[in-house]
């Protein structure tokens, strides 16, 4: 039964892994703390915009499986670190014997499943904001004028500050407002006559103008603010509707938000790829170095050889150990014991 | 009759020296945070200095900035005299400076107990340039296309909005000067060439406000113009109306920021003015009980220290005395001849 990839180490190889070790755990937890910084960053900004994504889209579940990866990351760098540093020390190492086997399972079941996990999520949620912000940004457009209505009553404020803070106007440009019925039909006067024809004129008896909200304002602007007919090349000194207006913010937030969610994806994406990097090399490590202590059975600072390897024998006697270690248990009073069962015992409690 | 006299043996000795070392040491990162506290509000200064008429006084994160930058090398330096305390040998070549040092010290405690009391202080000075800046400020709102005031409608613009504030007092400021260029103005309309004329100075004054007033929490769409006309706009009272324009006048905005920015880091200094304080004395206490080890053959016996020599009155009057005696020692050297008067005089 030949181990799976073994390797020789001496002493002096062996204090080398060890010191390796140490630094790529405490790079490891460095990477996992950043992870978890940066998740609930995206979970903080989301909260914000979550008005502005459509209720069906799965993107907030990217930091959540993030934040737990990043946890157990943290987690496996930390006790990566506690491992190899007393794995120099005979005294130290003693509680760390019983302890690394499970914990080296647990690391790679669990923390590879999660970081597996949130990189899928990050290569494949992000295709799916096109269309959640389309859907939330028409909503809350839509919804702009009903300060009155319950569950909808925060959405001029939500969308005057988006456009504030993010320098956008509309969806996809400032035209979007003219679309939209943005001014509640509470402040529209039933008696002049400007307002009864709009209404009539439209299909949807929707009171519908060529201006926009304040908020679309760009300061960096030389004249006062031009909100109201802005198709009219008549209605302001110096105007042309058909010139790119530098009146208002050029962009729309579709293209703001969608930019800065996906800048913020690729960088969680990035991290957690690097992340994965480490918590496979630190995951090997810790295997070699258990295995090969304990070849030496407890004796640390023997100067003697010892192998260490992944598996102790390959997959298919793996799986007939292990049948055959649950067919023994099932078997209180085996009649013919097969001789090859006592140096599989031994193997057994080797690994 | 010594101020404050503790008897130490050699135990005590070291103890207080080993901890003298760890407060310096945190005590340099105090400094560094003073350093820190000083720059932050310096360029916060410097970033609004267009409101202020570039006349803002700095006097506050300069001297946050230099006290920071003081403690970090007095700390240092007791944290190596500390240090070297224990061992004899290095401590007597400390020795000698350490009265001077001392004295030095105290020094920068008072100053740096001044310094914390000015944070709190000079909030009036804060309030009178803002005001003048934020009225010239307002004045070159227009000004878009004169050379060195263009930026000042973004500034104005930028900072009613993030500061939730309008005007200097109140939106009302607006209604006094003209933020409309006469560029823009279309001169041939009966409506703005009435204004200009029934305005003495012949300024384009309105009812109005910029966008940037308007408060996104209003339940209706900004009115920003014809705002004291109620017939103007449809249900709308200009009386009541709280939500459509921001309430505030941007000084006060600007002066609670800022006061309440001082008012933070004058706490910060005043506690981190506390740990020195502590510093100080501990550092008086070792110098005293080391200089009274009255045996340097033995380390190990007991010495006593304290604050003062002489209780307090006592330590004023030897003070003065050799004040005295330092301008009575000139005029004596001036005379010359007079010998008698010189035993009289000391």
């Amino acid at each position: 039964m030949a181990p799976v990839l073994p390797l020789v180490l001496p002493l002096q190889p062996r204090i080398r892994l060890a010191q390796g070790l140490w630094l790529l755990s405490w790079l490891l937890a460095l990477a996992g703390g950043l992870i978890l910084l940066c998740s609930g960053h995206l979970l903080v900004q989301l909260r914000h915009l979550g008005t502005f994504l459509a209720p069906s889209c799965q993107f907030p579940a990217l930091p959540q499986a993030a934040l737990a990866a990043g946890a157990v990351a943290l987690g496996t760098g930390l006790v990566g670190a506690g491992a190899s540093q007393a794995s120099l020390n005979a005294a130290l190492y003693l509680p760390w014997r019983g302890v690394l086997g499970p914990l080296l399972v647990a690391g790679t079941a669990g923390g590879g499943g999660l970081l597996v996990l949130a990189l899928g999520l990050a290569l494949s949620l992000p295709g799916s904001l096109d269309e959640a912000l389309e859907e939330g940004l028409g909503t809350a457009l839509a919804h702009y004028r009903d300060t009155e209505v319950p569950g909808h009553c925060q959405d001029k404020r939500l969308v005057d500050e988006l456009q504030l803070r993010y320098h956008c106007c509309g969806r996809h440009g400032y035209k979007d407002w003219f679309g939209v019925q943005w001014v509640s039909s509470r402040y529209l006067d039933p008696s002049d006559q400007d307002v009864v024809d709009r209404i009539q004129s439209n299909v949807e008896g929707l009171y519908l103008t060529d201006g926009v909200p304040f908020s679309c304002c760009n300061p960096h602007s030389p004249r006062p603010c031009l909100q109201n007919r802005l198709s009219d090349s008549y209605a302001h000194p110096l105007f042309d509707p058909r010139q790119p207006n530098q009146n208002l913010w050029a962009q729309g937030c579709h293209e703001v938000l969608l930019e800065h969610l996906q800048d913020l994806a690729g960088t969680l994406g990035s991290m957690l790829a690097v992340t994965f990097l480490l918590q496979a090399l630190v995951l090997l490590g810790l295997r070699y170095l258990q295995t090969a202590l304990e070849g030496l059975g407890g004796v640390i600072d023997g100067e003697g050889e010892t192998q260490g390897y992944l598996f102790p024998s390959g997959l298919k006697e793996m799986l007939k150990t292990a049948w055959l270690q649950g067919w023994i248990a099932h078997r209180p009073a085996p009649e013919e014991a097969p001789p090859g069962e006592a140096p599989l015992k031994e193997d057994l409690s080797e690994a | 009759m010594a101020l404050l006299k503790v008897k130490f043996d050699q135990k005590k000795r070291v103890k207080l020296a080993q901890g003298l070392w760890l407060m310096n040491w945190f005590s340099v990162l105090a400094g560094i945070i003073i350093f820190s506290l000083g720059l932050f509000l310096k360029i916060e200064l410097r970033k609004r200095s267009d409101v202020m008429n570039n006349s803002e006084s700095h006097f506050v994160p300069n001297s946050l900035i230099g006290m920071g930058v003081l403690s970090c090398v007095f700390n240092s330096l007791a944290g190596k005299i500390c240090y070297d305390a224990l061992d004899p040998a290095k401590y007597a070549r400390w020795k000698p400076w350490l009265k001077p040092y001392l004295a030095i010290c105290v020094l920068f405690n008072i100053v740096l107990f001044l310094v914390a009391l000015c944070c709190f202080l000079l909030r009036g000075s804060l309030e009178n340039t803002l005001s003048q800046g934020l009225k010239n400020g307002m004045k070159y709102y227009r000004d878009t296309d004169t050379p060195g005031r263009c930026f000042m409608k973004k500034t104005i613009d930028m900072l009613q909005i993030e500061f939730k504030c309008c005007g200097n007092n109140g939106f009302r400021d607006w209604f006094e000067i003209q933020w409309i260029s006469n560029r823009y103005l279309d001169f041939s309309s009966k409506e703005v060439k009435d204004r200009i004329k029934s305005n003495v100075d012949g300024r384009y004054l309105v009812d109005g406000v910029p966008f940037s007033c308007c408060n996104p929490s209003s339940p209706r769409p900004c009115i920003q113009y014809q705002i004291t006309n109620n017939s103007a706009h449809y249900s709308y009272d200009h009386q009541t109306e709280e939500l459509n324009l921001w309430v505030r006048g941007c000084r006060a905005a600007l002066l609670t920021y800022y006061s309440s920015l001082m008012n933070s880091m004058g706490i910060v200094t005043l506690l981190i003015w506390l740990f020195e304080v502590t510093i100080t004395i501990g550092l008086r206490y070792l110098q005293t009980s080391l200089n009274g080890v009255s045996n340097p053959e033995e380390p190990e016996s007991e010495s006593e220290g304290w604050l003062l020599e002489k209780s307090v009155p006592e330590t004023w009057k030897a003070f003065l005395e050799s004040v005295k005696k330092l301008g009575k020692g000139n005029q004596v050297e001036a005379e010359g001849t007079d010998a008698g008067q010189a035993p009289e005089a000391s």
